[in-house]
């Protein structure tokens, strides 16, 4: 009986999943036809001038969530070595605890706290208005961080279960059991923590919607603004319900799917082939 | 017979709860010296606090002095001065239930030698296959080395964690019921490994099988509620009448 239970909510997960892409395969669908593809696939998004380009878009969801990444990510690989050895045991715990303290912070307090704070610092060292690909990359770092330290943190608990006493009695520092053992037998655990945190980058709304100034322009500097899909898609949905505008928001739902589905299947590939050769 | 291990006083605690209270003896070196007592009598917790492993565990807390002969040199387990990872390798320790680590046969034996030693991959190699013919395993696992030690079964896994502890080179060995989780047979193969090793490490181990102790040890302690320890003789325990007796009247 459990077990059946089980494989129904499996199966209406997956169903759910198969019908929001089916969904937005439907309705995005006649914008891959003729000249709609050619304008949806352009650096302009000037829907007056019936320019609905949505690369731009694309090209500042995938920078800011890379480097947003590449922020957060180091950031909390080191918090969880500090708290699993490196560290001193008195500073550990309350750190852990203050991680998962930020995890419970909705993501909005993030974006006010940086829009007062953050932003009016990068004003005043910049000539722009604050507003910006760094302002978004470091609050989303900051918001993406305990996501990734407690996923990780929950893998080194596990495993130290397993090998703390083992690698004490053969002689081994903390920070030795570190390095040889907690890390390399941690792959998985480190491939995971880095797929949910680059999905949690990726999907957050609010803070490059609050804090990246939202200009439809390629990323080319961290002191521009930029409009990722989530925040185009949430602008576009509450002023517009009508025109091919509106229709080219099913096209960046699509690509925010794909993403993530190809970001899974890639780090997953890796993971694989980490495992074949290991 | 000289001491190899002496302790004075010792109580060991975990979250304010005594183990061990005030506990003295005098291990001679050699041996095996068999430890046996009741479950939960803090044979275990003797056993490490021996190698100072007790303070992985939380909430622990150790007083009273620990005395270890390595070497010509007596070391204070407990001195602020003694490095605990040095110390751990000098007085070696295999558990209860074999604790292969999730690498390769060889990699296990190995990664302590070239990590806590700093031994060239050559000398780490040729000491693992020292230490695996020690233990008589070297003929069964030298076509697979690099296959992962989970693969081995029980017994071939206690053997090797004792080939990884002896690795080291420590002078003295601890076995928490070396042969608790084997088959017959597989316990008899540690048995006589025990006796090969008696003469070149003073051993201390841990055991619930009375015909075990009764067999190889040279000399027994009984432990009772972590605060009383009785020495038995040698004519005593060997004798099974007697031994069953006295185990009656002391647990």
């Amino acid at each position: 009986m459990a077990a059946r239970l089980l494989y129904c909510a499996a199966a209406v997960s997956a169903l759910a999943v198969l019908a929001i892409l089916a969904f937005l395969v439907y309705f995005s669908l006649p914008l891959f036809q003729g000249d709609q593809l050619a304008a949806l696939f352009s650096w302009h998004w000037r829907p007056l001038q019936n320019e609905f380009g949505i690369l731009p878009m694309i090209a500042a969801s995938l920078a800011l969530a890379v480097s947003s990444m590449l922020v957060a990510y180091p950031l909390a690989l080191g918090v969880c070595c500090f708290a699993h050895g490196l560290g001193p045991d008195w500073a550990a715990r309350p750190l852990l605890v203050a991680v998962r303290l930020m995890s419970s912070v909705p993501t909005v307090v993030y974006g006010l706290v940086a829009a007062f704070s953050l932003v009016p610092l990068i004003r005043g060292a910049s000539s722009g208005s604050g507003l910006c690909w760094l302002a978004a990359l470091l609050t989303l770092a900051v918001l993406a961080l305990p996501t990734i330290v407690l996923l990780l943190d929950n893998q080194f608990q596990r495993l130290e279960s397993e090998i703390r006493l083992t690698a004490a009695a053969l002689g081994l520092t903390r920070v030795q059991e570190m390095l040889q053992l907690t890390l390399p037998l941690s792959s998985r655990g480190l491939v995971m923590a880095a797929i949910l945190g680059f999905g949690r980058a990726l999907g957050d709304t609010l803070v490059p919607l609050m804090l990246a100034g939202n200009a439809p322009q390629p990323p080319l500097s961290l002191l521009d603004p930029m409009r990722t899909l989530t925040a185009h898609i949430a602008l576009v949905v509450a002023t517009d319900s009508q025109s091919a505008a509106y229709n080219s928001l099913f096209a960046c739902g699509l690509i925010l799917f794909l993403l993530t589905v190809l970001v899974n299947l890639g780090l997953r590939r890796i993971r694989t082939g980490a495992t074949a050769h290991g | 017979m000289k001491a190899a291990i002496r302790v004075e006083k010792l109580s060991v605690s975990f979250a304010g709860k005594h183990v061990i209270r005030h506990l003295s003896l005098e291990i001679a070196s050699g041996g095996p010296t068999f430890l046996v007592g009741r479950s939960g009598s803090g044979k275990t917790t003797l056993l490490r606090a021996l190698n100072r492993l007790n303070e992985c565990l939380p909430g622990c807390a150790t007083s009273g002095q620990v005395e270890l002969r390595l070497g010509e040199q007596w070391v204070d387990a407990y001195a602020a001065t003694t490095n605990v990872e040095n110390l751990r390798r000098r007085v070696g320790m295999v558990f209860q239930s074999p604790n292969v680590l999730p690498l390769s046969i060889l990699r296990n034996i190995e990664m302590p030698l070239k990590v806590a030693l700093s031994l060239p991959a050559d000398e780490a190699e040729a000491r693992a296959e020292q230490a695996l013919r020690e233990v008589h395993l070297w003929d069964e696992v030298k076509d697979r080395l690099s296959q992962a030690a989970s693969t081995l079964s029980g017994g071939q896994q206690q053997r090797l964690c004792l080939a990884r502890t002896l690795a080291l080179r420590p002078q003295i060995l601890l076995l928490d019921e070396p042969t608790a989780s084997l088959d017959f047979k597989a316990a008899q193969r540690i048995e006589d490994l025990l006796l090969e090793l008696k003469s070149r490490y003073t051993l201390l181990v841990v055991s619930h099988s009375l015909g075990q102790a009764r067999r190889i040890a040279e000399s027994l302690f009984v432990l009772h509620d972590g605060e009383r320890i009785e020495a038995l003789s040698k004519d005593v325990f060997q004798d099974r009448d007697a031994l069953f007796s006295v185990m009656d009247e002391l647990i």
